[in-house]
């Protein structure tokens, strides 16, 4: 149905509605996005409704001299309402307010990386029925086992293509793909009737790496490790925290205390703490965009600009040049973007986001760390997350045991934990050798020291 | 809206051609078409970071056929390509079907023909772009120059007005006309290398008339103090306490607490506690938990729009309309929508929501309450020896499946001898549902009367919603702390 919308024809149309409007505006971009997508879901561990859905749409991003900023979209790819949005976008950009620190929009300066393994072609004849054979690998992993009482999951297949222009020579496109698997299983202990749920996801670029067996035998060992949920004392204690964990409570607060507009406005804890050190020796953190068949790589940014590898803390040193930039924050530092500007989609001014954030693997083995413990806790995952301007964190153990002479014991219940992630990162004493992948992070697991833990047993 | 003429085509002539199409291949279908345009407005420190303006459709088509669904999803809104999507549900429902275990019907429904509009006393298309900047210019401004300690500011202005078609195989056919408006204001403020942010924000169904409301007018002048009173905030002691819940943080603990695991969905997959506690009892005596997103409420608060929450019929033709959840501490109703009420042979309920017409309906809330008694807010504080009073929320979420849920409060006072003493920030509440409404110890009066408006996530889907009424006492909460 696309085929007769030339994409390339109508973003270069866009540029010229524009110039013919408001010829003396400092640069001008469109971005394009079309992406079809594919969900089979999963409900009482039967399939229960499938989905397929396409989308597409055109903005246009304009910027007068003095930095004021017009933004307008739609996803009507017909040239009479792109010439209506694009006249909305000069009208915008009139009316906005000066902007001293934007410099401009990338320029075409660089070539681009290759990066290999962002497409899977197979994609193109995949079909529901397909689709419905992974589905089935979780359904089975539920119906044959004895405490699994049900299960909702779900499977995704993406493909996106993402076409930026500007008036500055930049000029790129590229398709992606992506396929998700999903379970939360239920499980039911058979003696005394408690209920419990384990979650597991798995994201590729590939289909082939796609495994819902192996998802949903992960979601049910942690459902039945969510068994027995006994309170706990208030104490301070050894924490352990799982790969879920790791990005729960170190990547994920990373990511948005890296992110230079965050940085900029004084909003993240680690204001003042470039070219310091911010923790244990141990971390190592990099944001890498090249590497081959990873969910978060890429050769462009929402932006057009050419990605990279990033170090972000080294020996547990934040580096000077450890933000992300897009174009607009890295003009303001009078630097080059790091090619981390990130759009949801069409419809969205280019944000920052991570490429692949990447916790550097430690040399303890997984087992070593807990046998270590002689009263700790696992942390599997907590559904809350810090407050990034003070790193500050108080909150709820969702799924965590407790770990008693080297073993790991029954889970927990009302069980909360403080601390302030600066601690946290000094704390750290080791980190395993084992690490997961969960779409763009990669984590290892990670013990830390004196963590209060808030019990409810009185 | 002139774009209201690109979904005149769903004329008697084109569904009846739809509806030969369906035969009796399927049991069930619906067709859901929006039309939408909006502005969005982000000011950060005074200046624009964003000004746009859009002009989007969404069309998804649903198909049933005994117990498997198919939906098909797009975007270029013409005869052609809705009769070939209809076709593209029809038969991935048939595919889903061929491999279901669980087999039911969807019960038919009274039929809905009807048009619905919002009202709006200032139009959004008669307001200029202009207008609306200077709004946010004026908050930023504000905000900005209420104190030296503050650092940032952001201000954040969505419009939008859309037409909305429904049209299902019972025979009904819904034609809407909506508007709604949010205004957001943040405000970071630092002090001796602490920096603190506050948030709040207006949001309702009308027009422009929802700006100059009283709460929305002092919108930047309650963030900046608010940000910069957390800063002499002291960190909490964590353990297990009293408190005391202003109808904010009430409301989102009955949403989060209670509210979910009522949701018909998550009972039939056996993913909520409440599972087969319909006629039990699960709180006090005195607990009455209704849902009313119904049109009106607004009124009833003295506002000149609706509530956020609110809706004249659900994303599958129902209207909405009050649910009791809780009577005297009885369960009495589950949320419902068409296939959660037909599989457990209720009638529906109007819960049946999505975040735009391509996405699928689930079963959400609205507008969630507790009912008001007799405690004075005063008395309430003066007879607690030991607590925390918690006012306004962060976030919260909670666990369908354990019962386990948590949220945190924006402002904590430490309430000691039935004096209300120093600030706490960051205070985060944890327990345990079936534990929590047997705990309440009091509930607020009639004059505490507040409620919140927001939006709540789920599968990846966000809905708006309120949450609302009194203040309320809870004991034996545990308090998670860094101390």
């Amino acid at each position: 149905m696309y085929e007769d919308i030339d994409i390339f024809e109508l973003a270069k149309f866009a540029i010229k509605i524009a110039e013919k409007n408001y010829s003396n505006y400092k640069c001008a971009e469109v971005f394009i996005g079309k992406s079809e997508y594919l969900n089979i879901e999963v409900e009482e561990n039967s399939v229960k409704y499938s989905e397929i859905g396409r989308n597409h749409g055109i903005s246009i991003r304009v910027y007068r001299k003095n930095g004021s900023i017009g933004f307008a979209f739609t996803n009507i790819l017909k040239k009479k309402v792109v010439e209506k949005i694009v006249k909305n976008a000069i009208k915008m950009m009139r009316v906005g307010t000066p902007d001293p620190d934007f410099k401009n929009l990338p320029e075409k300066l660089k070539p681009y990386p290759v990066v290999e393994g962002l497409y899977d072609r197979s994609i193109k004849n995949l079909s529901i029925e397909d689709a419905i054979e992974y589905v089935k690998d979780l359904i089975k992993t539920c119906t044959e086992d004895d405490q699994a009482i049900s299960q909702s999951g779900d499977f995704t297949a993406n493909s996106n293509l993402s076409y930026v222009f500007n008036s500055n020579g930049v000029e790129v496109s590229g398709e992606e793909t992506y396929f998700n698997i999903s379970s939360n299983m239920i499980v039911k202990d058979v003696i005394n009737g408690e209920v419990s749920n384990g979650y597991e996801s798995q994201m590729r670029r590939k289909l082939v790496d796609i495994d819902g067996t192996k998802t949903a035998e992960e979601a049910l060992k942690n459902a039945k490790r969510n068994l027995h949920r006994k309170k706990i004392k208030t104490k301070k204690m050894q924490v352990i925290l799982s790969p879920k964990g790791t990005i729960n409570l170190i990547l994920n607060p990373i990511a948005s205390a890296i992110n230079a507009e965050t940085y900029q406005y004084k909003r993240s804890f680690l204001v003042g703490k470039r070219g310091k050190k911010i923790g244990s020796d141990l971390i190592n953190i990099d944001d890498n965009a090249l590497i081959n068949g990873r969910v978060g790589s890429n050769i462009f940014d929402g932006e057009g600009f050419p990605c990279r590898n990033k170090n972000i803390i080294e020996h547990g040193q934040f580096l000077q040049s450890g933000l992300l930039h897009n174009s607009y924050t890295a003009g303001k530092e009078n630097i080059e973007s790091t090619g981390n500007a990130s759009r949801r989609s069409f419809s969205s001014i280019p944000s920052i986001g991570i490429s692949n954030l990447v916790f550097q693997p430690g040399i303890t083995l997984k087992d070593e760390l807990i046998q270590n413990v002689k009263e700790g806790i696992l942390l599997n995952s907590t559904a809350d997350s810090p407050n990034i301007a003070t790193g500050d964190f108080s909150g709820l153990i969702s799924q965590g045991n407790l770990i008693q002479n080297g073993e790991i014991k029954h889970a927990l219940n009302e069980t909360m934990f403080g601390i302030n992630l600066l601690d946290l990162f000094e704390n750290i004493t080791s980190i395993s050798k084992e690490y997961k992948i969960y779409g763009p992070y990669s984590a290892p697991y990670v013990k830390i020291d004196k963590v209060q833990i808030i019990g409810a047993q009185s | 809206m002139k774009t209201y003429d690109e979904l005149s085509f769903f004329d008697n002539a084109f569904i009846a051609d739809l509806l030969q199409e369906a035969g009796n291949k399927v049991e069930y279908w619906d067709i859901r078409a929006t039309v939408s345009e909006g502005t969005t407005l982000d000011f950060t420190d005074q200046r624009s970071t964003e000004i746009s303006s859009y002009e989007m459709t969404n069309c998804g088509i649903r198909a049933f056929i005994n117990g498997g669904w198919g939906f098909s999803v797009f975007k270029d809104l013409n005869k052609d390509s809705i009769k070939s999507s209809f076709l593209k549900s029809i038969k991935l429902a048939k595919l889903t079907r061929s491999l279901l275990k669980n087999e039911f019907k969807i019960t038919e429904r009274d039929p809905l023909e009807k048009s619905f509009k919002i009202n709006s006393k200032l139009p959004l298309s008669d307001v200029n772009i202009e207008e609306k900047i200077e709004l946010v210019k004026s908050h930023e401004k504000i905000a900005a120059g209420s104190s030296k300690l503050v650092t940032n500011t952001r201000t954040i202005y969505m419009d939008g007005v859309s037409n909305y078609i429904f049209i299902n195989s019972f025979g009904s056919k819904i034609k809407q006309k909506l508007s709604y408006l949010r205004l957001l204001n943040m405000v970071y403020s630092r002090k001796a290398g602490i920096t603190q942010r506050s948030i709040n924000s207006v949001g309702g169904l009308g027009g422009f008339e929802i700006v100059s409301t009283e709460k929305a007018e002092k919108i930047s002048e309650k963030t900046a103090q608010e940000s910069i009173k957390l800063l002499d905030a002291k960190s909490p002691i964590g353990g297990q306490f009293t408190i005391i819940a202003d109808p904010k943080l009430a409301g989102t603990l009955i949403h989060e607490a209670l509210g979910h695991a009522c949701e018909a969905d998550l009972v039939l997959s056996k993913e909520s506690i409440l599972k087969e506690k319909i006629g039990k009892k699960i709180a006090l005596q005195d607990i009455n938990v209704i849902d009313d997103p119904s049109m009106g409420q607004g009124k009833k608060l003295g506002l000149p729009y609706e509530l956020f929450g609110s809706y004249f019929v659900d994303d599958e033709g129902i209207p909405s309309q009050k649910t009791t959840i809780i009577e005297n501490g009885i369960l009495k109703n589950y949320l419902h929508n068409l296939e959660t009420s037909s599989r457990m042979n209720l009638p529906p309920n109007g819960h049946g929501r999505a975040s735009s017409s391509s996405a699928k309906p689930q079963v959400r809330m609205g507008f969630t309450y507790i009912e008001p008694k007799d405690w004075n807010v005063e008395e309430l504080i003066r007879d607690t020896k030991n607590g925390i009073l918690c006012e306004d929320f962060l976030y919260g979420y909670t666990n369908p499946t354990t019962g386990n849920f948590q949220f945190k409060c924006k402002f904590s006072y430490k309430i000691e001898n039935g004096e209300r003493k120093e600030l706490m920030r960051d205070v985060a509440l944890s327990g345990m549902i079936l534990e929590v409404l047997k705990k309440v110890s009091a509930i607020g009066d009639q004059k505490s009367f507040s409620y919140s408006d927001g939006v709540c996530g789920k599968g990846g889907q966000s809905v708006r919603v309120c949450d609302g009424r009194p203040y309320i006492r809870v004991d034996d909460i545990t308090v998670g702390g860094l101390n």
